[in-house]
C-alpha cells in the first residue's frame, strides 16, 4: 500500500506539471548564432504579462541543458508557467534567485553561454537597459521593429554588447507590435504621446491589441473601466451560450427491443452523475525499447497502440468492484478496516475502462533535435526522474514515439469509482512501464 | 497487488501480434501520434481516429481538416450526395434560383430607363432549375474529389451507433457494414420543422426542399413564417410571377436576428416588388379546395379570422435538429427540449470522445458557423484548442436588395442597458449605388457611446453580403468605427457608404 501512495503522490506532481507544461509553456530561444554569453531576461509568457515571480530555477550555475528541458518556473497572478530552453546550452550565472519577486519582463534574469563555452573564462555582459524606464517613452523606438513584427513577441536574448536599439525590443508589458489602429494613432499624435507611450497603455483588444476607448481611458476622457467593461462583455457574446438548457424529457429514449436493456443503463448513469476525472502519467519509454527490440529482432513494427491497447485489456480483468448497490457498505468496511474494498475476495469484475491519453510531451519535444544519448535506465523510468532524455537513435521514426515517452493516461469514473480507476491505471502503468515485452510473449 | 498483475499478463495465451479485441476495449488517444503508427498495421482491424456522421458542410470540413491533419478519418453520408443540406437543398440551389430570377425580374421590369430594349422575355423555368442543377452537382463533385484528395473515406449510407465506439452503417448500396472510431463527430444537420396539422407533399405543401424545385411558378403562394428562407423563397417565386402572400407571427420580418429598423426597410422594400406581409398573423388551419389551400389566419393577439387562397403552402417556420435513427438511445446522449444535442463549450458530449457540430447542436443554424466548429471540432482532437469567436459570425438574407448583419442590433444592445451610438448612411447618397441606379438601404453601425467600439454593423442594400465581411473583420478586430472610418475605401464603390456610416458615428459622414 504505501508504495501506491507514493507513487500516487509523485505521479500527481508530476500530472500538474506535465499539464502546466501542455498548457502554457512557451519556448525560449537562446539565439544559437551569437558566440558569447547572452543575457537572459524575464520572458514575457502572455501578451498582458508585465511582471513575474521566479518561482525556482530548474537549473543551476554550470548546469548544461538541451532544448526543451526546463530552466525555470515563473509565476504570474494569473499562472505557474515552465520556460523552456529551445537550444543547447549551459547557465552561466542567475541574477534572481528563486523566490524573487515581482521581476519586470525584460529584466535580466541570469546569463546564458554556450554549451561549448568555458565558464570560468567567460566574460559576462553588462545588463541591456532596464525595460520601461521612463525617460525611454520620450525616446521613438526603431520603426522598422515596431510596425513590421506580425510574429508573437520574441523574447530578446540581445547580444552581449548593448545596443542602443535592443532596449526598445525587450517586451514591455502591452508592446504593440501590430501596427496601431488608425484611431489609435491618431489619438495618440493629437495629444502629444509617442508611439512608445501606447506600449504603456492597458489594452483590452483582441490578442493584447491597443484600441481607441484603451487610450480615450488613459487620457481620462472616458471612464477608466468602460473599455475592460465593453471587452467583458463582447467576451461573452463569443461564446455559444450553453447556459439554461432544458434537457429533453426523458421518455422518447428508450426504443425498440433495446429498451429494457438500456434503461438499465441509463439509470446507473443518473444514479451517479459525478464523473471525476482520475490520471495517471505514464511513460511509454520501456514499449519503445520494447517496440524496438521487436523490430530489430523479428522485423515486425508493433504498433503502439496495441501495446497500450492490451494493457488496457489486461488491466480491465479482475478489477476489484466498487460499484453496484454494497458501494456504500463496501466503502465503509474499507474505511473502518474491516475490508479493503481492493482485495474483498470474489468481489471483482471486468472493468470497462478506456484511457483517454494526453500527450503533453509532444509540446515541448516539437523543437527537439535527436540526441545520442545513452540508454535509459529503467530506474530512471520508474522514479521519473529526468524526462527528456529518451534515446532514440533512429531519430526519424523515433522521433514521433519519443515525444510520446510521457503520457498522462486519464479515465472518467463515476463517483465512487475513482478508487477502482486509480488501480486500473495503476495497472496499466505497471504493466507499460516495467515489462512491456510480456504482453507480446 | 500489482506484482499480481504482471505475471498474469505472462501467463495468457497471447499469440504474438494477436489482435486483441475481445473485449472491444478502443483505445482512445486524445493525440494523431499514436494513429499514425498504428495505421501502417495492415493486419489491424479497421478502426478509425476519426468518423464523422453527416456529410453536410459540418461533416465534410471536419473530414477534409481531418485528414490534412493526418488523421484516419471516414464521414458517412446517406443522402448519397456530399454537401448535406447547404450544398444539396439549401444555401447553393437558392442562391442560384435568387440569382436568375433576379436577372430575369430585372430584364423584365428594369431596362428601359437603362437604355436596354429587349423583346421577348420569356421564362423557362426547366432550364433554369438546370442551371441550378449544373451548380449543385459540380459543387457536390468538388468536394468528393476533396475527400480523395486527403484521404478520407467515404460510407454512402444511414450510420447508427451500436455503442460508444461503433457505428453501424446501413448501405445505400444494399448491405450493412460497421466502422469502429476512437472519435466521432455527429453532424447530421436540421430539417425543416413541419406545422402541426399540414402535411408535406413537397408538390403543394412546400418546405424550402420543394420550393427549390418547383414544376411551375404558382400563381398563388403563401408562405407561412417570414424568416430569411421564407423571404428568399418567396422573393424567388414573386419575380417568377407567382402573388405571395407571407404570414408571420412575429411583428417583424427576417427573424429575430435582424436589426428591426433594418427590417421594416426590408419589408417595405419587398413589398414594393409585389409581395405582401401579414404580420402579428397566426396560421390557424388550411383547408384543401379541389386544386387549391384556403389558408386561415388570425391576428396573434386573438381577432377577426380571415382566409387566403394558396395553389402552393411554403411552410418556412424553422429548422429543427435531425437526429432521427441515429441510435442516440444506445449511448445515452442527451438532447434539449428543442431537439439539440447537449455539448460542452469544446462540442463534446457526455461520452468526451463524441462531439456535435453544425445544425444539430447551438448556435445560429449556418453553414459558415457550421464549418468553423468543424475545423475548430477537429483541432480540438488533434491539438486540445480550437476556436470558434460566436460574437462575430455573419447573417446575409439574399433577397433584392441584400440584407447582411453581424454583432448585436439595436433591439438587443438597448436591452442590455449599455449607452450606444448608432450611425447610418443611405446607398442614395452614394455615388456607386447612384450610377448603377440601384440605392435603396442604406449602412447602419451601432457602437459603445464611450469606446466607440463596434457592437454591431446592419446594412441593407445592394451587395450587402459581401460588404458584411469588412464589419466582420472589424468586430473580430475589436474596431472602432474610428478605425473603418479613417481606412481608405475605393471610389466609387458602395463600401464607401460603409465607410461613410461609420464616420456618422463617431463624427459627421462627408456625403450625407
Ligand atoms: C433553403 C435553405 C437555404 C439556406 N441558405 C443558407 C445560406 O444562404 N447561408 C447559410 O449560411 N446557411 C444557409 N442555410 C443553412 C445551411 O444549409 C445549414 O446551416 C447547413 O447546411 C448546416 O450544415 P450541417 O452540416 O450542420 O447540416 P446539413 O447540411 O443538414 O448536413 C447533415 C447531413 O447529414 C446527413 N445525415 C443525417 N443523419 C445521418 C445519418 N444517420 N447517417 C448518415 N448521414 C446522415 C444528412 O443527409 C445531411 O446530408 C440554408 C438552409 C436552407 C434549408
Amino acid at each position: 500500500m504505501a508504495s501506491i501512495a507514493s507513487v500516487c503522490r509523485t505521479s500527481s506532481r508530476g500530472i500538474g506539471r506535465q499539464l502546466r507544461n501542455h498548457a502554457s509553456s512557451r519556448a525560449f530561444t537562446a539565439s544559437a548564432a551569437s558566440p558569447a554569453a547572452h543575457n537572459f531576461t524575464m520572458p514575457a509568457m502572455s501578451p498582458t504579462m508585465t511582471e513575474g515571480n521566479i518561482s525556482s530555477w530548474k537549473v543551476k550555475e554550470g548546469d548544461k541543458f538541451s532544448a526543451g528541458d526546463v530552466l525555470l518556473e515563473i509565476e504570474t497572478d494569473k499562472a505557474q508557467m515552465d520556460v523552456e530552453a529551445q537550444d543547447d546550452g549551459q547557465m552561466a550565472k542567475i541574477m534572481q534567485g528563486d523566490g524573487s519577486k515581482a521581476v519586470k519582463v525584460g529584466a535580466r534574469i541570469g546569463v546564458l553561454a554556450d554549451s561549448g563555452d568555458d565558464l570560468s573564462t567567460l566574460e559576462i555582459p553588462p545588463e541591456d537597459s532596464a525595460p520601461s524606464k521612463s525617460e525611454e517613452s520620450s525616446k521613438p523606438p526603431p520603426p522598422e521593429k515596431k510596425e513590421s513584427s506580425p510574429s508573437p513577441p520574441k523574447q530578446d536574448s540581445a547580444p552581449s554588447k548593448p545596443s542602443p536599439s535592443s532596449s526598445g525590443a525587450s517586451g514591455t508589458p502591452q508592446k504593440q507590435n501590430y501596427p496601431l489602429y488608425p484611431s489609435v494613432q491618431h489619438l495618440l499624435h493629437t495629444n502629444g504621446l509617442s508611439k512608445s507611450d501606447a506600449d504603456t497603455i492597458p489594452a483590452t483588444g483582441p490578442n493584447g491589441r491597443l484600441l481607441k476607448g484603451d487610450v480615450l481611458a488613459h487620457l481620462g476622457h472616458i471612464n477608466k473601466s468602460a473599455p475592460a467593461d465593453v471587452s467583458s462583455r463582447i467576451t461573452k457574446l463569443s461564446h455559444l451560450d450553453l447556459s439554461n438548457i432544458k434537457l429533453a424529457a426523458p421518455k422518447e429514449k428508450p426504443k425498440e427491443e433495446k429498451a429494457a436493456a438500456d434503461g438499465k443503463k441509463e439509470k446507473a448513469a443518473k444514479k451517479s452523475p459525478e464523473v471525476k476525472n482520475v490520471a495517471l502519467p505514464i511513460r511509454l519509454t520501456a514499449v519503445l525499447e520494447c517496440q524496438k527490440r521487436l523490430q530489430d529482432t523479428l522485423g515486425v513494427t508493433l504498433p503502439l497502440s496495441e501495446f497500450i491497447a492490451r494493457a488496457v485489456d489486461l488491466a480491465n480483468e479482475e478489477l476489484p468492484r466498487t460499484k453496484g448497490p454494497a458501494t456504500a457498505d463496501e466503502l465503509f468496511d474499507s474505511l473502518v478496516g474491516v475490508k479493503n474494498v481492493y482485495t474483498s475476495s470474489g468481489k471483482t469484475s471486468r472493468g470497462g475502462f478506456v484511457p483517454e491519453i494526453n500527450t503533453p510531451g509532444l509540446l515541448a519535444a516539437a523543437p527537439m533535435k535527436a540526441k545520442q544519448s545513452g540508454k535509459e535506465d529503467i530506474m530512471d523510468v520508474l522514479a521519473g526522474g529526468k524526462t527528456k532524455k529518451v534515446a532514440s537513435t533512429r531519430a526519424t521514426k523515433n522521433s514521433m514515439a519519443t515525444a510520446m515517452a510521457e503520457n498522462v493516461f486519464s479515465v472518467n469514473a463515476k463517483s465512487g469509482e475513482e478508487k477502482r480507476a486509480r488501480v486500473f491505471l495503476e495497472r496499466v502503468k505497471s504493466v507499460l512501464e516495467v515489462e512491456p515485452g510480456r504482453l507480446v510473449l | 497487488m500489482l506484482s499480481r498483475t504482471v505475471p498474469r499478463c505472462a501467463a495468457r495465451p497471447t499469440a504474438l501480434l494477436r489482435p486483441l479485441r475481445p473485449h472491444g476495449a478502443p483505445v482512445r488517444p486524445a493525440r494523431c501520434s499514436i494513429d499514425r503508427s498504428r495505421r501502417g498495421y495492415a493486419s489491424e482491424a479497421a478502426e478509425k481516429d476519426l468518423v464523422i456522421i453527416g456529410g453536410g458542410v459540418a461533416g465534410y470540413v471536419a473530414a477534409i481538416k481531418a485528414g490534412q491533419s493526418g488523421l484516419s478519418v471516414a464521414c458517412i453520408e446517406k443522402r448519397g450526395m456530399l454537401g448535406g443540406t447547404c450544398l444539396n437543398v439549401g444555401c447553393i440551389p437558392s442562391k442560384s434560383l435568387l440569382n436568375n430570377s433576379h436577372l430575369y425580374h430585372q430584364i423584365l421590369h428594369d431596362t428601359k430607363q437603362r437604355g436596354i430594349e429587349v423583346g421577348e422575355v420569356k421564362l423557362n423555368l426547366e432550364q433554369m432549375m438546370k442551371a441550378k442543377e449544373t451548380s449543385v452537382s459540380g459543387l457536390t463533385k468538388g468536394i468528393e474529389f476533396l475527400f480523395k484528395k486527403n484521404n478520407v473515406e467515404y460510407i454512402k449510407g444511414t450510420g447508427a451507433f451500436a455503442d460508444e465506439h461503433t457505428i453501424n452503417v446501413n448501405l445505400i448500396d444494399g448491405g450493412e457494414t460497421s466502422v469502429k472510431a476512437k472519435n466521432i463527430i455527429i453532424a447530421t444537420g436540421s430539417e425543416a420543422t413541419p406545422f402541426p396539422g399540414m402535411t408535406i407533399d413537397e408538390e403543394k405543401i412546400i418546405t424550402s426542399t420543394g420550393a427549390i424545385a418547383l414544376k411551375q411558378v404558382p400563381k398563388k403562394m403563401v408562405v407561412i413564417g417570414g424568416g430569411i428562407i421564407g423571404l428568399e423563397m418567396g422573393s424567388v417565386w414573386s419575380r417568377l410571377g407567382a402573388e405571395v402572400t407571407v404570414v408571420e407571427f412575429l411583428g417583424q420580418i427576417g427573424g429575430p436576428g435582424m436589426d428591426a429598423e433594418i427590417a421594416k426597410q426590408a419589408q417595405k422594400l419587398l413589398g414594393k416588388q409585389g409581395m405582401k406581409f401579414k404580420l402579428n398573423t397566426k396560421v390557424k388551419s388550411g383547408e384543401e379546395s379541389g386544386e387549391a389551400f384556403k389558408i386561415n389566419v388570425e391576428a396573434a393577439k386573438g381577432g377577426k379570422e380571415e382566409a387566403i387562397d394558396a395553389d402552393v403552402v411554403l411552410v418556412a417556420i424553422g429548422r429543427r435538429p435531425y437526429t432521427a435513427g441515429l441510435g442516440l438511445e444506445n449511448i445515452g446522449i442527451e438532447t434539449d427540449d428543442k431537439g439539440r444535442l447537449v455539448i460542452d463549450q469544446e462540442y463534446r458530449t457526455k461520452l468526451p470522445h463524441i462531439r456535435v457540430i453544425g445544425d444539430c447542436t447551438f448556435g445560429p443554424m449556418l453553414a459558415h458557423k457550421a464549418e468553423e466548429e468543424a475545423v475548430a471540432a477537429v483541432e480540438f482532437i488533434t491539438k486540445n484548442y480550437g476556436h470558434v469567436n460566436y460574437g462575430a459570425i455573419p447573417s446575409v438574407m439574399y433577397t433584392h436588395p441584400e440584407v447582411a448583419w453581424v454583432g448585436q442590433n439595436e433591439q438587443e444592445v438597448k436591452a442590455s442597458g449599455v449607452k450606444y451610438k448608432v450611425g447610418t448612411f443611405p446607398f442614395s447618397a452614394n455615388s456607386r449605388a447612384k450610377t448603377n441606379l440601384d440605392t435603396e438601404g442604406m449602412v447602419k453601425f451601432i457602437a459603445d457611446a464611450e469606446t466607440d467600439r463596434i457592437l454591431g454593423i446592419h446594412i441593407i442594400g445592394p451587395n450587402a453580403g459581401e460588404m458584411i465581411a469588412e464589419g466582420t473583420l472589424a468586430l473580430e478586430y475589436g474596431a472602432s468605427t474610428e478605425d473603418v472610418g479613417r481606412t481608405s475605401h475605393a471610389h466609387p464603390t458602395l463600401s464607401e457608404a460603409f465607410k461613410e456610416a461609420a464616420m456618422a458615428t463617431y463624427g459627421k459622414a462627408i456625403h450625407y
